[in-house]
C-alpha cells in the first residue's frame, strides 16, 4: 500500500471519529434537552401548579365563608361572582393539571379532583342560594355541613395530587441527572477510544513511513560520506520509499559507472604519465610544478625534486639563456596563468623552446619545450602544459646525418678524381699551405708582396679545387682567398690580423687534410696508386651514394627513428668503403692454385671459402695476400698428396683447400686447412734435430714440435723445391703477420695426440677492426662489384666456390 | 576617431606599436603617458582598445585604468598592459580595473594582430 493511501486512510479515520463523536453528542445533547425542557416547562411548573390548587381553593372557602357572613345582598351577589370566577380557574388549573398528568395515578387522582370540585362548588352554591333567600341558617349549615366535607375531600385530593407531582418531578430530575451523567461516560468512553485508535494507527504509519524513510536517509548518509558507490540501499517495499530506494540505487549505479570511467581515465592519465618516454609537468600559479607530472621528466632533468619547485629554477637553471630572456620567460608564464586565454597567443613566442642544460656532471643536454595553455569554461589559462624532450641525441644524430652527407659528397668528389691526381692535388694544396704559412708567420703587417703571394697559392688550390670538383673544399678556400683579395684593397674595417688568418688556414688546411684522410682511409686509396687499381677499390658504387646521399637530405631530422634508421644506412654504406670480400682479396693467388698443382704433379684441388658475412678492410689485403701465397703454396706442396696417394687413401683425386672467416673475442681469424696427410710431427722433430734446433731426447709436445716450423730456416720439403723452398718459410710468413700486430697458430683439428701426421688449421689472426660484418644482400653486392672489377669474374673460376 | 590607443613614454616603442597596428589597418592614437592618454580617450569616444605601457611618468598606466573605469565611467573600452614585468600584486590590481591581457615586451606584432582585430569591433 502506498504511503500516500495510508495517509488518506489516516485522514479518513480521524474524520469519521470526530464525526462519529460529534454526532454521539449532538444526539446526547438533544435528548437531555428534551428531558431539561420536560422538566422547566412540565413536571416542575405542574408540581408548581399543584402547589397552587390548594391556596385557589383555600381561597374559595374564604370567599364562602365571607359569602355566609356577608350583612348584605349587595355583597353576597359580589362574592358570589368572585366564586363563579374562582371556580373557572380552579377548573382551568384542573385541566392543565390532566393534560400534565404522566401517569394513570395523575390522571385518576385529577379525575377524583374534578368530580369533587364539581361537589364542592355544588355545596358553595347551595350556600350561596341559601344566603341569597335570606336563608343564613341553612346556607350557615350547608357550609360546615357540605361545603367543608367537600373541601376537606378535595385538598386530601389535591394534596395527593401535589405529592404525587412533586414525586414525579423528583424523579424526572433524577432521570435527566443520570442521564447527563451517561451521556459524560459514553462520550468519555469513545474519546479514550477514538484517541486510542488513531493512536495505533498514527503508530503504524510511523512504524512504517517515518523509519524507513529514517533508516534511508541514514544509509544514504553513510554512504555518501564513505563513497562507497558498490554499496546499495536494499528495496524492501513497494511504495513511495521503495521507489525512492531504487531511484537512489540507480543513481548509485550511474555514479559507480561514472566514477569507474573517471577512475578508469585517472588510471590512463597515470599509466601515461608513468610510462611515457617524455617530461610532462604542468605549470600553476606562482610558477610553481604542479605535483601530478610524468616520471620520465626526472629522468630527463636527473632529479626527483620536482614537485612544487619553481619552474623557473627547475628547467631554466644551468641553461644557456641569459637573465633577459629569462625573465621574459618567466613575464610571459605570468601573464598567462589566471588570465584569458588569449594571453597566451600574446606571449607565447616568449616561452623559449630549446634550451641547453648543464647537468651536475657537467653533460648538456638539449631540451625541447613545448608549452600549451590549459584553460578552464571561462577560457581563463587555468595551468601551462610543458613538454620536455631530450632532444640531445636527436640534435647530435642530426649533426652526425650532416656530417655523413658531407663525406659521402666528398667521397662521390674523390671518386671522379683518379688515385694518382689526387695525391698529386693534395700533395701540391698541402705544400701551398705550408708556403702560406710561413709568409703568415713573417708578417705581422701588412704586406702588397705577402697578400701577392698568398692570394695566389690560395687561387690556385681553389682552381685545382674547382677543377676536380672538390667542392666542399672550393668554399672553403674561397673564403680565404676573399680575405687575402679584401686585404689587398685596404679598408680601414678590414684589419691585417696575423692570429685570425692563421686561424682561417688552419681551417683551409683542415679541410684539405680531411679529403686526405677520407681518400686514404676511408677509400684505401694511399698514396699515388697505380693505374688501373682505382677501379679496385671501388667496391660501393657511385649510384649507391647517390642514393644515401638523397636519404640523408630527406631525412626528418625531428624524427629519432628515421634519423638513426639514416644513420645506420649512412654508416653501412660508409663502412663498406674499402672493403672486400676474401674471395677478391685472395683472387690472384687462388687463380694461380691450377698452375701451381699442375707443376707440383698434384691434381687440382676444389677450393671452398666461408666467410660467415665479413669482409675485409683493404689495409690487410697485402698482408693477407702475401701470407696466403705462401700457406697456399705450402699447402699444395706439402699438404695435399698425389692424386694416386689419395686414391690409395681411399679419398677423392683432387683434394681440397678450405678457407674460413670468423671474428672472435675482439680478433678476426682467418683459418686455412686441406684434407691432405696433415702436419708431418716426426719428419718436422727429425729436421728440427738434424739443423740442431732441439736435442734428440727433448720431451716435446705436439704444439711444440708444430712450432718449429716458425722457427727461422726451417724446411719441412725433403727436397727444395721451386715453390716452397726459395728460403721464404714459415718464419718469414710469422714476420709479416706480427709486423700487421696479428699472430699466426697451427690448431691440430684431431685428437691423434703423438701421431706421425695430425690434421691442423692454420689461423691467421688480426685485430677484429680489419673485418666488417654485412648482412646477405651487401655482400652479394660486393662479390657481385669485386667479380666485375675482375677481367675474369671470380665466381666464374670453375673450382672456386664461396659460401 | 580612431580604434586604438597606444600608450607609452618611449617613443620608439609607442612608433613601433603604431606603425605596426597602422600597417596592419587599424586606426591609432598614441599618448605619451597615462594623463595624456585619458585626456585622449575623453576626446574620443570611438577608441575601442588601449594598449598601455605600465611604468610611466606623470601617471602610470595601471592608475590611468583605474581612471578610465572610474572618472571616465568607460567600463567598456578594453585594457591591454604592455609590460617588462608583471608582479602578483600588479595583475591583481589590474584585474579589479578590468585589464583583459599582459603582453611581455618586446612587442611581437604578429602573435598579437588576430586578437587586437577582434577586440577593436
Amino acid at each position: 500500500m502506498d504511503i500516500r493511501q495510508r495517509i488518506t486512510i489516516l485522514v479518513v479515520s480521524t474524520f469519521v471519529a470526530i464525526a462519529s463523536i460529534g454526532g454521539y453528542a449532538t444526539y446526547q445533547s438533544r435528548g437531555n434537552a428534551n428531558q431539561v425542557k420536560l422538566v422547566t416547562e412540565g413536571v416542575v411548573p405542574s408540581a408548581l401548579a399543584s402547589a397552587d390548587l390548594v391556596s385557589q381553593l383555600k381561597d374559595v372557602q374564604l370567599a364562602t365563608m365571607n359569602l355566609v357572613s356577608a350583612p348584605d345582598a349587595n355583597l353576597v351577589s359580589q362574592i358570589k361572582t368572585r366564586l363563579t370566577g374562582q371556580k373557572a380557574k380552579l377548573q382551568s388549573s384542573l385541566e392543565l393539571q390532566q393534560q400534565q398528568a404522566d401517569s394513570d395515578t395523575q390522571r385518576g387522582l385529577v379525575q377524583q379532583a374534578k368530580e369533587s370540585l364539581h361537589n364542592y362548588f355544588s355545596a358553595v352554591d347551595d350556600t350561596a342560594n341559601f344566603k341569597v333567600a335570606g336563608q343564613n341558617e341553612l346556607a350557615a349549615a350547608t357550609l360546615f355541613a357540605g361545603v367543608a366535607q367537600y373541601q376537606t375531600e378535595l385538598e386530601q385530593i389535591i394534596d395527593t395530587l401535589r405529592i404525587e407531582k412533586t414525586r414525579s418531578k423528583d424523579a424526572a430530575i433524577a432521570s435527566l441527572n443520570s442521564r447527563l451523567a451517561s451521556t459524560v461516560s459514553a462520550l468519555s468512553v469513545v474519546t479514550v477510544l477514538a484517541i486510542v485508535v488513531l493512536s495505533a494507527i498514527g503508530f503504524m504509519l510511523y512504524r512504517q513511513i517515518i523509519r524507513p524513510i529514517g533508516r534511508m536517509q541514514s544509509m544514504m548518509s553513510e554512504i555518501a560520506t564513505s563513497q562507497d558507490f558498490t554499496r546499495r540501499v536494499p528495496v524492501e517495499r513497494a511504495d513511495e520509499i521503495g521507489r525512492s530506494t531504487e531511484a537512489f540505487n540507480a543513481m548509485l549505479a550511474k555514479i559507480q559507472e561514472s566514477s569507474a570511467q573517471l577512475k578508469q581515465k585517472t588510471t590512463d592519465i597515470q599509466a601515461m604519465l608513468q610510462n611515457m618516454p617524455q617530461g610532462i609537468l604542468t605549470v600553476v600559479a606562482g610558477s610553481r610544478i604542479h605535483h601530478e607530472y610524468s616520471a620520465y621528466l626526472e629522468t630527463i632533468l636527473e632529479t626527483n625534486d620536482v614537485p612544487n619547485r619553481d619552474v623557473m629554477a627547475l628547467i631554466f637553471s644551468d641553461t644557456h639563456l641569459g637573465a633577459d630572456v629569462l625573465s621574459q620567460v618567466e613575464a610571459a608564464i605570468g601573464s598567462c596563468i589566471g588570465e584569458d586565454a588569449m594571453n597566451f597567443d600574446f606571449n607565447a613566442h616568449l616561452l623559449v623552446g630549446e634550451v641547453e642544460k648543464r647537468m651536475p656532471d657537467g653533460r648538456v643536454k638539449i631540451l625541447d619545450l613545448n608549452w600549451s595553455p590549459i584553460t578552464d569554461d571561462n577560457d581563463t589559462v587555468v595551468r601551462l602544459m610543458l613538454c620536455v624532450r631530450d632532444v640531445t641525441e636527436l640534435r647530435k644524430l642530426a649533426l652526425e646525418a650532416n656530417e655523413q652527407k658531407h663525406e659521402l659528397e666528398m667521397i662521390g668528389e674523390i671518386l671522379a678524381v683518379s688515385q694518382e691526381k689526387f695525391h698529386e692535388f693534395i700533395v701540391s694544396a698541402l705544400t701551398f699551405i705550408d708556403e702560406n704559412e710561413i709568409v703568415l708567420h713573417r708578417h705581422i703587417e701588412p704586406d702588397a708582396d705577402a697578400l701577392a703571394q698568398l692570394f695566389r697559392n690560395m687561387h690556385t688550390i681553389k682552381g685545382n679545387a674547382r677543377t676536380y670538383g672538390l667542392q666542399h673544399l672550393t668554399n672553403v678556400v674561397h673564403e680565404a682567398e676573399q680575405t687575402y683579395e679584401a686585404l689587398r684593397k685596404p679598408r680601414p674595417d678590414i684589419a691585417w690580423d696575423q692570429d685570425s688568418l692563421l686561424a682561417e688556414l688552419a681551417g683551409v688546411r683542415a679541410a684539405v687534410e680531411r679529403y686526405s684522410h677520407i681518400n686514404e682511409v676511408s677509400l684505401g686509396r694511399r698514396g699515388p696508386g697505380r693505374r688501373g687499381v682505382t677501379e679496385r677499390y671501388l667496391l660501393v658504387d657511385k649510384g649507391e651514394i647517390l642514393e644515401t646521399l638523397h636519404r640523408l637530405e630527406t631525412v626528418n631530422t625531428g624524427n629519432l627513428h628515421e634519423l638513426v634508421a639514416a644513420r645506420d644506412a649512412v654508416r653501412k654504406t660508409l663502412r663498406l668503403l674499402g672493403t672486400e670480400p676474401i674471395a677478391a682479396t685472395l683472387g690472384a693467388v687462388l687463380d694461380a692454385v691450377p698452375a701451381l698443382a699442375a707443376e707440383l704433379g698434384k691434381a687440382t684441388p676444389s677450393i671452398r671459402i666461408d666467410d660467415n658475412g665479413y669482409v675485409i678492410r683493404n689495409q690487410a689485403s697485402g698482408l693477407l695476400k702475401n701470407v696466403f701465397m705462401h700457406l697456399v703454396r705450402n699447402a699444395v706442396d706439402h699438404g695435399l698428396e698425389a692424386a694416386d696417394v689419395r686414391t690409395a687413401a681411399g679419398k677423392a683425386a683432387n683434394g681440397l683447400l678450405r678457407i674460413s672467416l670468423a671474428v672472435a673475442d675482439g680478433t678476426l681469424q682467418v683459418a686455412l686447412w686441406d684434407d691432405g696427410r696433415g702436419l708431418a710431427l716426426l719428419r718436422i722433430r727429425a729436421i728440427a734435430v738434424e739443423r740442431g734446433l732441439v736435442s734428440v731426447d727433448e720431451p716435446l709436445s705436439d704444439d711444440e714440435i708444430a712450432n718449429l716450423i716458425f722457427r727461422p730456416g726451417f724446411s719441412t720439403a725433403e727436397r727444395v723445391t721451386d715453390i716452397s723452398g726459395r728460403g721464404v718459410g714459415m718464419d718469414a710468413v710469422q714476420d709479416f703477420v706480427r709486423r700487421e700486430g696479428g699472430k699466426i697458430a697451427i690448431r691440430f683439428t684431431d685428437d691423434a695426440v703423438g701421431a706421425n701426421f695430425r690434421q691442423f688449421k692454420t689461423v691467421i689472426s688480426l685485430p677484429d677492426s680489419y673485418a666488417i660484418q654485412v648482412d646477405d644482400n651487401q655482400l652479394e653486392h660486393l662479390r657481385d662489384a669485386s667479380a666485375h672489377a675482375e677481367a675474369q669474374p671470380l665466381s666464374q673460376r670453375g673450382e672456386v666456390s664461396t659460401l | 576617431m580612431a580604434q586604438v590607443l597606444v600608450v607609452d613614454d618611449s617613443s620608439t616603442v609607442r612608433n613601433e606599436v603604431c606603425d605596426f597596428l597602422k600597417a596592419n589597418g587599424l586606426t591609432v592614437v598614441p599618448a605619451t603617458d597615462g594623463k595624456d592618454g585619458l585626456d585622449k580617450l575623453r576626446a574620443d569616444s570611438s577608441i575601442k582598445l588601449v594598449v598601455s605601457d605600465v611604468n610611466m611618468p606623470n601617471m602610470d598606466g595601471l592608475t590611468m585604468v583605474e581612471k578610465i573605469r572610474g572618472e571616465l565611467k568607460n567600463s567598456t573600452v578594453n585594457v591591454i598592459m604592455l609590460t617588462t614585468e608583471n608582479s602578483p600584486a600588479m595583475k591583481e590590481r589590474g584585474k579589479a580595473a578590468g585589464v583583459k591581457g599582459w603582453i611581455v615586451k618586446p612587442f611581437n606584432g604578429a602573435s598579437v594582430l588576430a586578437t587586437f582585430k577582434k577586440l577593436v569591433v
